[in-house]
């Protein structure tokens, strides 16, 4: 019997060379026990699911991929569950950057990368216009004699949505009397968008660059509206004498347990938290929000059956805030879902990417149950003690 | 010819929402604004580089103006380009389209023998669009102007574009050698090439012309070579945008916006 | 100082380069009628319509009683559809004999096209984009009035040493002239002549557009979620401005239109030079898709909604109130331009 072309598998050695030297060799380990498969939350939504198994044999024996490694959002689940510690996610955006030389990377792309180069910013936002969401308020610029260093970042300084979030902070610092200042409209790009699109060399540049700025604005703590930034801040940058990037979570739950930060009055409100994978399952970040949100008299936080690590992907990270998802394949349907059979009325995040995912989806449901960052949790409580 | 050698026209622009006017002077101030590649020059390189990596050959990156232009002509290095020219002069400044359409295409003869020329459509600070025609009648070549599509047939002998016009589209074929300006967006510029970059920025030769090293005609350059002159200008809208509610019944309110969006109304 | 072609002082007569397709005139080059006999008015000079077709063309008749004093036609196979080297041969001969003052196009893809060749040709100062002509009454010298930097800055242009003055105006900033049939004037047929190596390009076919592609659509209508699916009153809507029709991720994801015309980040950016946004909230990542248009016209119910930010026109009212009026009113507005 004659063979098919397509039959005939092909392994490339200077491919399993260039993969092995993109992942320092991370996917050797892997015995293609297929437990990632099963976590990977794309199996919910999609006939087939994502075969990561085959995907981390593919690369292993380095035979050409489909481009399968673009669905990845990075929350690592499959992580959590692979026996053998293999840094699944960082498989997937090594990958990419492979895609970025082959040039095979998929439409869409490019473009979020000049936004970056052009507008330093991944929503083809203006530069100029980067700090006008601080207009209505006083926010001062950073000085090393400062507590900390705000650090909104690209989505809350240009979409309207996270505008709020960034300014219910700049609320809370203020009533609980903190020194903090910001880079104004000089404020650069984290980079989080080259590291999860995979365009790793330009994040060098991202990084360089910023770690330079950082020492000498004498900046230390940053604090920080989105998981993103932080992480990109706490593993990809290198190290700083005394650098300390929070997530702003920690910092509230800080000023909490500091007594810098009070709740005099009650808000009553049954809420649930959705753990951002950037804060939990990336960088163990689970009790902080908690912490604020249990300081809080009158609220009653109930947990989601799938909280803290085993908490679904909203669906926005891994770059996929700059692909598209067809409706009725997005894990945020399911994760409001979940949100809604707990009978809260609020559904509390600490992340814009969340923010936006989830929104989206509980406007499809019609619910009456909100979504609201920590932030604006926090804000909405204080005034409740203004008698606001 | 023996290969295909594309030359690819790039202006480099100040961010438009950045550009104010002096109110004392009532001049223009560039002064703060960022600067970036003209956006449609950025597709017309992205078209050159397909076609390259279709057929072949190399592409030259030729620009007019200060020595700073020398950085972004490496980043088309950067993105693929084999080799850049930067006129730098100031007598070059000061000049409208006959000027600078005439300059360009003295710097392309300079350069040599070409297959086509890529401009963008339009530069986004003065948006006449009337350089790459220019640059064509210089020349004495034919043109396609704001093209969607390219593509080389006829062994390379031929372009055959796209034009998108009124409500419809025609398809045109022209002889090489000729000039094609692209319009914005009917492609996605490749993002610069690590592999290259090291190279482009660093090692990369981009020849710098003065006036005194091309054989110009110094009367039709700069200011002095300009038939029109800018009379006066003002602020037309400050880059955010009106915000201006129309207020009655909706009749009133339809009937309003139809007085404010008539510029842009037209029969079909 | 640019030395002219030949001097002011030889140089009478405004000229307006008429674009017709498919035994009709280009709106603009009506439009161009209309302000050029206001212009030749105000300093006494004959207005001289040029027409260039493949055969003997009945709109001369028409093109006098739309205003001009004179038509200058030219026919010959090659310039049946246009293409710029036969074009740009017989206009740049006439205006080369005849001294024309100024010469005026549609600024069209077209004629565009044209301008920048013949400006060159004729080493003479070209204005584009005009959205207002003036004329001084004794010199005959134009203003033409442009602008630039993304609409941010208006200028004005002058041409003040070479002649012809030339300019490229926008479509639909003048308005249209009434038809006279009682208005007289002169046709001469110029015999032409087109070398052949002006005849090399070809234009292969000209079509409709089938297929969608809103990234190139110069007037957007955008529906969202606010208007619970009713795409049949935007396509009407669309329809009256001669738009396209887009939408937002939502009204996608509810079925109401395909895909291709999903406007935004993950759809498509779009640049028209209006865009009228439908019942949309105005979330960051569908603006990304329209905020380089030249003026956007927001309509949504809520007073508070985000796209007031990002808007130029601002309606806060129901959709279905206001769209109904827009569409009476815009069909009522193009029936008077027609006439």
């Amino acid at each position: 019997m004659k063979r098919k072309r397509e039959d005939v598998i092909t392994l490339d050695d200077s491919l399993w060379e260039r993969v092995m030297a993109a992942t320092d060799g991370a996917v050797a380990p892997c015995y293609q026990c297929g437990v990632c498969t099963a976590a990977c939350p794309w199996g919910l939504l999609q006939e087939e699911p994502v075969n990561v198994r085959s995907l981390m044999r593919r690369a292993q024996l380095g035979i050409h991929q489909d481009g399968e490694m673009w669905w990845c959002t990075t929350c690592r689940a499959c992580e959590e569950q692979c026996p053998r510690g293999v840094p699944i996610a960082d498989v997937m955006l090594a990958l990419r950057r492979l895609a970025w030389q082959d040039r095979t990377i998929p439409e869409g792309i490019s473009p979020v990368m000049w936004s970056l180069y052009w507008d330093g910013n991944p929503w083809r936002q203006p530069p100029s216009q980067r700090a006008v969401w601080a207009r209505g308020v006083t926010v001062k610029r950073f000085q090393p004699s400062d507590e900390f260093l705000f650090y909104a970042g690209c989505t809350a300084s240009y979409d309207n949505r996270s505008q709020k979030v960034a300014l219910a902070l700049v609320g809370i610092f203020g009533t609980a009397g903190v020194s903090f200042g910001t880079l104004g409209d000089e404020e650069p790009c984290c980079g989080d968008a080259a590291y999860a699109l995979g365009q790793h060399d330009y994040l060098q540049q991202i990084v360089q660059r910023n770690s330079e700025r950082f020492v000498e604005e004498g900046v230390q703590t940053v604090v920080t509206v989105s998981p993103h930034c932080q992480d990109m801040f706490l593993n990809q940058y290198p190290p700083i004498e005394g650098f300390q990037p929070l997530h702003y979570t920690q910092y509230l739950a800080q000023l909490i347990q500091d007594g810098r930060l009070r709740f005099e009055a009650e808000y009553q409100v049954k809420a649930t938290f959705h753990d951002p994978c950037y804060l939990g399952r990336r960088n163990g970040v689970y009790d902080p929000p908690r912490h604020v949100l249990a300081a809080i008299p009158g609220l009653e936080l109930v947990e989601m059956p799938q909280n803290r690590a085993e908490a679904l992907c909203c669906g926005g990270g891994g770059g996929r805030m700059w692909m598209d998802t067809k409706a009725g394949e997005r894990f945020s349907d399911l994760r409001v879902r979940e949100a809604l059979d707990t009978g809260a009325e609020v559904l509390v995040t600490a992340c814009p990417h969340c923010i936006a995912c989830l929104e989206d989806s509980l406007k499809q449901t019609g619910s009456p149950m909100r979504v609201m960052d920590v932030a604006e949790v926090v804000a909405g409580a204080l005034s409740a003690g203004r008698g606001a | 010819m023996r290969e295909p050698h594309s030359i690819v026209c790039l202006k480099v622009v100040p961010k438009s929402e950045e550009v104010t006017i002096n109110s004392e002077t009532r001049t223009l101030d560039r002064s703060k604004a960022r600067s970036e590649i003209n956006s449609p020059d950025m597709n017309a390189l992205e078209a050159a580089l397909t076609l390259k990596q279709r057929h072949g050959g190399r592409i030259s990156l030729l620009s007019m103006g200060p020595p700073l232009f020398d950085q972004y002509l490496r980043l088309g290095l950067a993105m693929g380009a084999d080799a850049a020219y930067l006129m730098s002069d100031r007598v070059f400044g000061g000049a409208d389209t006959l000027a600078t359409s005439y300059a360009l295409a003295e710097g392309i003869r300079a350069i040599g023998e070409f297959s086509i020329i890529f401009c963008g459509d339009e530069s986004s600070d003065g948006a006449t669009g009337q350089v790459p025609p220019g640059i064509a009648e210089w020349l004495s070549v034919p043109q396609v102007t704001y093209a969607s599509r390219v593509q080389v047939v006829n062994s390379g002998q031929v372009l055959r574009a796209r034009r998108e016009l009124g409500s419809g589209f025609e398809i045109i074929e022209a002889p090489l050698p000729c000039v094609v300006s692209v319009k914005q967006d009917i492609n996605e510029p490749r993002f610069l090439d690590f592999q290259r970059y090291d190279w482009a920025m660093n090692e990369a030769e981009v020849t710098v012309w003065a006036a005194s090293d091309l054989h110009l005609d110094e009367s039709r350059l700069g200011l002095a070579g300009s038939p029109t002159i800018v009379a006066g200008v003002n602020v037309a809208r400050s880059s955010e945008r009106r915000r201006e509610f129309l207020e009655g019944s909706p009749q009133e309110k339809a009937d309003r916006l139809i007085e404010k969006i008539r510029p842009w109304l037209r029969v079909g | 100082m640019v030395e002219s072609i030949y001097p002011s002082k030889d140089a009478h007569g405004i000229w307006v380069y008429l674009e017709h397709t498919g035994g009709r005139f280009e709106g603009v080059s009506l439009e161009l009628l209309g302000r050029g006999r206001a212009l030749a008015d105000t300093t006494g000079e004959n207005l001289t319509a040029l027409l260039l077709s493949g055969d003997g063309s009945a709109l001369a008749e028409e093109a006098l009683g739309y205003g001009a004093d004179e038509v200058l036609l030219a026919h010959h196979p090659a310039l049946s559809v246009y293409t710029t080297l036969p074009s740009a041969r017989v206009v740049a001969d006439l205006i080369i004999h005849r001294r024309p003052n100024i010469l005026l196009l549609g600024a069209t893809v077209n004629g565009r096209d044209l301008a920048g060749r013949l400006a060159v040709r004729l080493l003479t100062g070209l204005t584009a984009d005009c959205t207002d002509l003036l004329i001084d009454k004794e010199s005959g010298l134009l203003s033409g009035e442009v602008t630039g930097f993304g609409q941010g800055i208006l200028a004005t242009i002058q041409c003040p040493d070479t002649r012809p003055q030339m300019a490229t105006v926008r479509p639909g900033v003048f308005a249209r002239p009434v038809f006279d049939p009682a208005r007289c004037g002169r046709t001469e047929v110029i015999a032409v002549e087109i070398p052949e190596d002006d005849q090399h390009v070809q234009v292969l076919r000209q079509s409709s557009r089938r297929g969608v592609d809103i990234t190139q659509a110069e007037r957007l209508v955008i529906g969202g979620r606010g208007i619970q699916g009713d795409f049949a009153l935007l396509r009407r809507l669309a329809r009256a401005l001669n738009a396209d029709l887009g939408a937002t991720r939502v009204a996608v994801d509810q079925g109401w239109i395909g895909h291709d015309r999903m406007v935004g980040q993950t759809g498509s950016v779009t640049r028209p030079k209006l865009a009228l946004v439908c019942g949309a909230s105005g979330a960051m990542q569908f603006t990304v898709g329209i905020q380089e248009s030249e003026t956007i016209v927001a309509i949504n119910s809520d007073p508070e909604a985000p796209i007031f930010e990002v808007a130029d026109y601002c309606i806060a009212d129901d959709v279905f109130q206001v769209l109904p009026q827009l569409i009476e009113a815009l069909d009522r507005e193009m029936a008077g331009r027609k006439g």
